[in-house]
């Protein structure tokens, strides 16, 4: 090879590695902390200025040189859950996900002073938020994140009636102009019908986060009623499925939405033109249903650190960015309604005319606790559903409640391991009937627990099949019996108090069937 | 199956030529698959003949060397710096160091917790200000430094083999009294004759770390049970084996819903891919043709404006339309005002026909399509020559004749291979579905399966649906990338090996 054309050659390889060096050396920097606020404009600032006033009144203390990144609630905690070890070590999320993070371990609850001041200070939708199983697991920023109904003035006049869903499609198809409102691409929206007819859906968890039971009456002559009055929206040919304020620009009169709304539908028809107002009423049968919605909040999480002094920092840092000071300066610079009780009775807060219409909306408002991630998607059908039967055919409805009732009761099903599996329930290893230790299955019908305990004689347990009570090994071998006494120490002849394995042996029939069972501590 | 005499081909008619010509399509597919088998076997026979082979160099450089080459077995580099070529022998020796450095430090602690990827996860501790953390084994981490750890080794492996082999070599060159190459002599290589490896290292290793690596680890993915659930942090995860294969080729007891979501998908996938590139194809030829007819002016003109929307990247283009085609958009409020609809139009949201919209989305595509397949197309055309054309017309070929006879059996012939990566390519085509309509109207029979599926989701737009959100299942997403592999590559390789382009070369020239 020519000289010239090597030495070119290796010039370009070389440059390749510099613009690698480079990116490598730019991802650098000298911050302690990574925190994560909203993307819009001049939050990213506020935090930082709120930050510095943090530092001065803990002088001394704690000394926290923050990176601020904007990113939107909606995805942050998306985020946070794809990699929970690199994830900010403050971020904002919005309330539909406390639930998956606390599973994920991404959340870190408070000291037991915190909790407590927490739910003290805030509103009662903000701690049913920041709650999962019962426990406080991080701090809630605002209350403003429901939905309520904004409309344009000029097309829905005084004379028209705001609080009759019929007056108000029928003034919009009059005036061929859409009526907004999500029933496609999330359950969020379709709710407010069931809660309106007096449906509930309320879920649990265990202190872990994960989904255990539900509660849920929309398959009921209430969620018919629900969807006849849904129908009357949606076959409607005024109705577009969107919560985008934008709409107000491209032929809407209303838009049901949020406060996130405000800033779209003010640039699309000016201040003057934007009215808020509570969500309408239904009329099914001549009886008057008040839509419900789901009352939301944004809320700040901290994320379980090694360092304990970093971790004291973090939880400081995050008490004083809910407090109601900087609570009330993000509503004076960015309208957010905050959850802290004094700081709602703040005269600027309650003459909000947007706060205002969502404070009236939310005495209909079931507050969102956690939910299932999957329920928004099977729930949303619903909306399609009420499309497609014919208007008022309630046997087309019912099917689509019964198919929405089948497929809640499959997302909770136990796989065919997790039923014929034996499980330990008791108060043993740290436990208090509330968790089932795992059981391994050995040849000719012996279960042996994982782990070994530390049993003595005030330990106390069980052994069930399918985590229910149906199927059961209680004191003395006794089979299938919900009366039974819980196993002890003391019914094992000559065991003293130690580290043992549980081992149970069946003896099973047969047909299959379990006709004894024998229970033993093998030393550990 | 009896072959016929040419004659006698020709004297049969059109609708008996067909039936002839379908049957020898058909019997000839086993044919294919059989020299298909065939040709995989003879490719693991050759490998375990190389293995054998290399195995029986290695006893034999044992048995017959000299001592050195006996401590080369032990000591990589050992054999080399006494042979004379001391560059060499340093770097298998500090190769050597390095991995036994690296297995004691981490390489072991990786490797032994690979085959359950973990056993502890960390876990929350209580402390007066709020919950810490403790550290414990992390699956997602010893997934990636245990496969790190596996190449490490089949590296050490390859790079002994060669060091020993170079010891034979030597000792052979030294036999024969001639010189060993010294490290100079390796040195000037390298920036002369072995230039090519000098600059191709970097790029290699950085192909190799940041996409072979990356592909291996997903495939790995695909038989764990990692999702959102159990992301190897928090929760761990641990190997499956083919159950997650199971899972959503599911056949017996009761469908599950990702599996009746995985076929009714396929089949549009396969629908779609076919339809959009054959009607891209045929009708880019016929927009060829026209404008390459005598008699229409200003040829230049179309096949620069035609050109010109090649320029506009796809992205924007499809947006846009996807925009005009909205419920609130242009397109919706021009039928409105001409009356022909009397409500918005529904095209993509849950109240759209799904038929129409699967239409609509294979229209498009050929509005996006032709000006590409027209080039194409164009350029071949002016290959053919003319005087087949006139000499046709002087027979008395009609148009079609004419068409069928010459003008198809070339285009197919010289775009047979372009035609099938195209196909292969519409199979992936994420960019037109999801661009357009987000894989929308939902279909709520399939609201179970992960990641809303659509009437209009193609497979790849599908797997990337079930990677979004809280819920997301990268397992799914892994094993679903497997079988759109698979699909692919079997389609590939038989319309390949059936195609004439590779086999009636000599015609054509």
């Amino acid at each position: 090879m020519k000289k010239t054309r090597k030495i070119v050659a290796l010039v370009i390889a070389l440059v390749m590695v510099f613009a690698l060096g480079v990116t490598i050396l730019t991802a650098c920097d000298n911050s302690n902390t990574l925190i994560w606020v909203s993307e819009s404009d001049g939050v990213a600032d506020l935090t930082l200025q709120q930050i510095e006033r943090f530092n001065e009144t803990w002088e001394g203390e704690f000394k926290i040189k923050a990176k601020i990144q904007g990113v939107s609630e909606a995805d942050s905690a998306t985020q946070v859950l794809t990699d929970v070890e690199s994830a900010p070590d403050i971020y904002c999320f919005a309330q539909d996900q406390t639930a998956r993070l606390q599973e994920a371990a991404a959340l870190s609850a408070p000291g037991s002073t915190a909790q407590t001041k927490i739910e003290a200070e805030n509103d009662a939708s903000a701690v049913t938020a920041v709650k999962v199983g019962g426990k406080v697991v991080c701090y809630p920023l605002t209350s403003d994140n429901g939905y309520f109904m904004f409309y344009d003035k000029r097309v829905i006049t005084d004379s028209v009636d705001k609080t009759d869903l019929a007056a108000l499609v029928a003034a919009c198809e009059a005036a061929k102009k859409n009526f907004c409102m999500e029933t496609s691409t999330s359950a969020w929206y379709v709710a407010s019908f069931f809660f309106g007819a007096g449906c509930v859906s309320t879920w649990t968890t265990d202190t872990s986060g994960k989904f255990v039971s539900v509660n849920d009456t929309f398959n009921s002559d209430l969620g018919v009623i629900a969807m006849r009055g849904m129908q009357q929206l949606v076959k409607s040919s005024c109705h577009v499925s969107s919560s985008d304020a934008d709409q107000f620009s491209s032929g809407a009169a209303i838009v049901v939405t949020g406060t996130w709304g405000i800033d779209a539908a003010v640039k699309a028809i000016g201040a003057e033109n934007v009215g808020y107002a509570e969500l309408p009423s239904y009329t099914v049968d001549g009886k008057a249903y008040h839509m419900g919605s789901f009352s939301g909040n944004k809320l700040m999480g901290v994320k379980p650190q090694t360092d304990t002094a970093k971790a004291q920092a973090m939880h400081a840092l995050a008490q004083y960015l809910t407090s109601k000071e900087c609570q009330l300066e993000r509503f004076e610079k960015f309208g957010w309604g905050p959850s802290n009780l004094e700081a709602q009775a703040d005269d600027a807060v309650k003459n909000d005319p947007a706060l205002t219409a969502l404070a009236a909306q939310n005495v209909h408002a079931i507050p969102q606790g956690q939910i299932h991630g999957s329920w928004w998607d099977v729930a949303k059908v619903l909306g399609q559903n009420a499309y497609d039967a014919d208007k008022d055919d309630v046997t087309a409805l019912q099917e689509g409640l019964k198919k929405y009732a089948d497929k809640l009761d499959d997302m909770l099903k136990m796989t065919p391991e997790e039923m014929r599996a034996w499980t330990v329930i008791g108060s043993i290893g740290g436990t208090s009937w509330d968790t089932d230790l795992e059981m391994i299955e050995g040849p000719d019908n012996v279960w042996t627990s994982k782990d070994a305990f530390d049993i003595d004689d005030s330990t106390a347990f069980k052994i069930r099949q399918g985590k229910g009570w149906d199927c059961q090994v209680g004191a003395n071998n006794a089979l299938n019996d919900g009366g039974s006494g819980d196993i002890k120490l003391e019914q094992f002849e000559g065991l003293a108090a130690g580290k043992y394995y549980i081992k149970v042996t069946f003896t099973v029939n047969d047909a299959g069937n379990i006709t004894a069972a024998n229970v033993e501590l093998v030393a550990a | 199956m009896k072959q016929i005499s040419t004659l006698d081909y020709l004297k049969m008619n059109g609708w008996n030529k067909f039936l002839y010509n379908l049957k020898c399509f058909f019997c000839a597919i086993p044919h294919h698959l059989l020299n298909l088998v065939k040709k995989i076997g003879n490719f693991f026979k050759r490998l375990g003949l190389g293995i054998w082979a290399n195995l029986k160099d290695l006893w034999l450089t044992f048995k017959n060397g000299k001592w050195q080459t006996k401590l080369s077995f032990l000591i990589m580099g050992f054999g080399s710096i006494w042979y004379g070529q001391p560059l060499r022998g340093v770097l298998f020796l500090l190769f050597e160091i390095v991995f036994v450095l690296y297995m004691g430090m981490a390489g072991a602690h990786w490797l032994s917790k690979f085959d359950n990827l973990g056993d502890a996860a960390g876990h929350k501790v209580e402390t007066e200000w709020g919950e810490g953390w403790v550290n414990g084994d992390d699956s997602f981490k010893i997934l990636m430094y245990g496969l790190l750890t596996i190449i490490f080794i089949i590296a050490l492996v390859y790079t002994w083999r060669l060091q020993i082999k170079q010891c034979r070599i030597n000792e052979e060159i030294m036999a024969n009294g001639k010189k060993v190459k010294s490290g100079k002599d390796d040195l000037k290589s390298l920036l002369d004759d072995q230039y090519h490896k000098t600059l191709l290292a970097l790029p290699l290793t950085g192909i190799a770390v940041f996409t072979v690596f990356p592909i291996i680890f997903m495939i790995l993915v695909a038989f764990t049970n990692y999702d959102a659930s159990h992301d190897g942090h928090g929760v761990l995860f641990t190997w499956q084996g083919f159950k997650n294969f199971g899972e959503i080729i599911n056949f017996s007891n009761g469908e599950s819903v990702v599996s009746m979501a995985f076929g009714e998908i396929l089949v549009w996938t396969l629908i779609w891919a076919f339809f959009a590139t054959f009607t891209n194809y045929f009708l880019g030829m016929f927009v060829a043709m026209m404008i390459n007819k005598k008699g229409i002016q200003f040829k230049k003109g179309f096949r620069t404006i035609l050109v010109m929307t090649i320029a506009i990247p796809q992205f924007i283009s499809l947006l846009y339309i996807s925009n005009m085609f909205s419920e609130t958009g242009f397109i919706s409020k021009l039928l409105q005002d001409l009356g022909i609809i009397s409500e918005n139009l529904h095209l993509f949201d849950d109240k759209a026909n799904p038929h129409l919209t699967r239409a609509w989305i294979i229209i498009v595509n050929i509005w996006i399509g032709i000006p590409y397949l027209m080039l194409i197309a164009t350029g071949i055309l002016m290959n053919i020559p003319a005087d087949l054309y006139e000499s046709a017309k002087i027979d008395g070929a009609s148009g079609i004749q004419q068409f069928g006879k010459i003008t198809l059996p070339y285009m197919l012939f010289v775009t047979g291979p372009y035609l099938l990566t195209s196909f292969t390519g519409n199979l992936n085509n994420f960019n037109v579905i999801y661009l357009l309509t987000g894989g929308t109207p939902t279909n709520a029979e399939l609201s179970g399966a992960s990641g809303s599926v659509g009437y209009t989701d193609i497979l790849i737009t599908w797997l990337f649906k079930i990677t979004q959100g809280t819920d997301s299942k990268y397992y799914l997403a892994s094993v679903v990338g497997i079988m759109i592999f698979i699909v692919v590559s079997v389609l590939s390789l038989i319309v390949y090996n059936v195609m004439p382009s590779n086999r009636n070369e000599g015609d054509f020239s």
